[in-house]
């Protein structure tokens, strides 16, 4: 309609409203993001939640028997729920069971009856035979490793663990390889030996357990308990 | 009376614009209704529950069976506290009602967006009411699946722990993610206030302000008319006015529907939380998703696992069972309305069998949510003997594609051949008026 475009020297009236909600909409932005920070608590590594480590004893984790040691006699095929117990700072024992991951699966079989799982397929770490006992007791952490879920034991075959979650398999006499469904990785290996009759950790799980994405993740975690724990 | 308050409030102006809304007479329209119900009913009995809950995860003594005094029987509070509705008068029953309460909302609600689908009621000018309704199904079933998890049971426990690790597996920010949502690494100290406040807070903040949104834009738009306006009055509204008309109907559904839930929630028992336990590190078996999400539970199951490194991301099976391949779903769901480009604005419910395309689709694609949701059975199947571990994702792949096709082909099939006879009738109608004149 007019002919001229009106010059103002000065901002408008709409520049101004348009910085003016950038502005607005830009700290509100940034202060949510501050917000969503502090949603997200800081992680104190505790005795309690570290992984197990060399010297670590597997205690009962039945509520009845919790934080008694697990004899050989008591083991089956059937597996019996444990925790790893070090001791803290102070040489005070501590059960590990701040950490889902730490929950454990000791099962006994013959000890012939382990296979080396050949490679490829899920198992991506070959299963070493020192793990296991003279006896033939194996633990394993016992969170599948897609979903984190406790995996019990195949109903038809007790050599075989069934992820009631997404239905994972995996073989317990292969290094607990994944067999069938969405599982990513083996479930990680506990390697024991037996001491004055107790299960004794000799080194911490052989492969990355259930929320690490990948070894490296899982190696860089490890440092950091051996810097905190020692 | 009326009088006074109508200087003040203006009610007659509230009457004609709002208190006079025609409602059609159909009882397919009564699905919204049923579901705008169970949410009341579920903020009721959710009030009184949290007046008994106590949200917290620190162990206390279970005063049931407090255990021995060097050895006492530590439980979450929050568990102690479910414990303790249970132990209420019409406690547990309160827990039954809010539980069906929250399927049959779901339940109402999907219904009714079949409805709407089926006949055509999501075309211009409905179609942001369609989005908000699909953003009230998902934060629906947030806030069930957030409800789930308060009673902090072993079920409820593995369930957190599965929601865990599905948000933890989106690739790039999961860990982050999964520790800013869930208060820490799980199981955080803080997870259960947490979840308690999106259960009783957010999520059904967010419901009742996209309710509120969705009612008013169908008030605005006016719902669609049944068939029957067409030949009553064309391009009018016709229908009873929600003052005096609909709210005695509305009233009856309302009493009888929630007298229904009450009746069979005393003889169907939910979520026994004696029976799970406080959380324990025993391994738990038939653990299953609430039925609407039964379908993303069953793509988990039968999808292979593999995980695929990008740019120090990793995408899993996990990420594309649950996120991926449920958001191509939902995307598809949301999508509905922008297949339709009509430039008209829609007044009528349409006849299903007219569009025989948008029939057959929606039929296939409710196949393929309930051969899903069966391939979530999948352990049961393999343990029945009905399939092996070795054949059983092959045949549930094949079933996940193949019945949605046969489903497909076949309601084409059949809507063809119902409208080649009724051509035919017509035409024989006609021939014999012919023969009249």
């Amino acid at each position: 309609m007019t002919r001229y475009k009106k010059q103002d020297p000065e901002i408008t009236r709409r520049k101004f409203i348009n910085v003016a909600m950038g502005t607005g909409a830009g700290v509100g932005v940034l202060s949510l993001v501050s917000a969503l920070g502090s949603a997200k608590p800081a992680f104190r590594l505790t005795p309690e939640k570290a992984p197990p480590i060399k010297g670590d004893i597997l205690v009962h984790a039945a509520a009845d028997k919790e934080g008694q040691p697990i004899r050989v006699s008591e083991l089956s095929e059937k597996g019996v729920s444990a925790w790893p117990m070090g001791k803290d700072k102070e040489g005070n024992p501590v059960i590990r069971k701040g950490e889902p991951n730490n929950q454990l699966a000791v099962y006994r079989f013959e000890r012939d009856r382990y296979k080396v799982p050949e490679e490829g397929g899920h198992a991506h770490v070959v299963l070493e035979l020192n793990g296991i006992t003279a006896d033939g007791v194996v633990a394993y952490s016992n969170k599948c490793t897609h979903a984190g879920c406790a995996v019990p034991n195949d109903p038809n075959d007790s050599t075989k663990l069934f992820c009631p979650c997404h239905s994972g398999q995996y073989d317990l006499l292969q290094g607990c390889k994944v067999i069938g469904g969405p599982p990513p990785r083996s479930m990680p290996q506990l390697p024991i030996k037996l001491e004055n009759d107790q299960l004794v950790v000799t080194e911490t799980f052989v492969t990355a357990p259930y929320g690490f994405l990948n070894e490296a993740d899982w190696e860089t975690y490890l440092e950091q308990v051996k810097e905190i724990i020692g | 009376m009326n009088q006074w308050l109508d200087d003040r409030l203006h009610l007659s102006r509230l009457n004609d614009k709002f208190l006079r809304k025609a409602f059609p007479v159909h009882h397919s329209f009564f699905l919204g209704e049923i579901t705008l119900f169970s949410l009341i009913v579920l903020i009721i009995t959710g009030i009184l529950l949290a007046l008994a809950y106590e949200p917290s995860n620190s162990l206390v003594v279970n005063s049931f069976d407090p255990g021995t005094k060097a050895d006492p029987n530590l439980v979450p509070a929050a568990y102690h506290s479910a414990l303790k509705i249970n132990a209420m008068p019409f406690g547990d029953m309160l827990r039954r009602i809010h539980h069906w309460m929250a399927n049959i909302m779901v339940a109402a609600a999907v219904i009714h967006m079949m409805r709407i689908y089926f006949t055509g009621a999501f075309k211009k000018p409905r179609e942001i009411n369609w989005w908000i309704g699909m953003l009230l199904l998902i934060f629906a079933s947030l806030t069930a699946v957030t409800g789930y998890i308060l009673p902090y049971d072993n079920y409820a426990y593995n369930t957190v722990s599965v929601i865990y690790a599905i948000t933890k597996s989106v690739p790039w920010v999961g860990d982050w993610l999964a520790q800013a949502a869930f208060a820490g690494r799980f199981p955080g100290d803080g997870i259960i206030p947490r979840i308690y406040g999106y259960h009783i807070m957010l999520l059904p903040g967010i419901l009742l302000a996209l309710t509120g949104a969705h009612m008013l834009i169908m008030i605005k738009q006016k719902h669609t008319q049944p068939q029957y306006a067409k030949r009553l009055a064309y391009k009018k509204i016709v229908g009873v006015p929600l003052m005096t008309q609909q709210t005695p109907i509305m009233l009856l559904l309302a009493l009888l529907f929630t007298g229904l839930v009450v009746l069979f929630s005393a003889f169907i028992p939910v979520h026994p939380v004696e029976y799970y336990g406080p959380p324990s590190p025993d391994p738990i078996s038939g653990i299953k998703p609430d039925w609407y999400l039964l379908w993303v539970f069953g793509a988990l199951a039968i999808i292979p696992g593999f995980e695929l490194e990008v740019l120090g991301g990793v995408i899993s099976a996990e990420f594309v069972g649950a996120m991926l391949f449920p958001g191509i779903i939902v995307g598809a769901m949301f999508a509905v309305p922008m297949l339709d480009r009509s430039k008209d604005n829609m007044y009528y419910a349409e006849n299903p069998t007219n569009h025989p395309v948008r029939l057959a689709a929606g039929v296939a694609f409710l196949a393929m949510m309930i051969v899903l949701s069966v391939a979530g059975y999948k352990i049961e199947l393999i343990q029945g003997g009905l399939l092996t571990s070795a054949n059983a994702n092959t045949i549930l792949w094949i079933l996940t594609i193949g019945v949605p096709a046969v489903c497909y082909a076949a309601t084409l099939g059949i809507v063809r051949m119902i409208r080649a006879l009724r051509e035919a009738d017509e035409r024989d109608a006609l021939a014999h008026s012919h023969a009249d004149d």
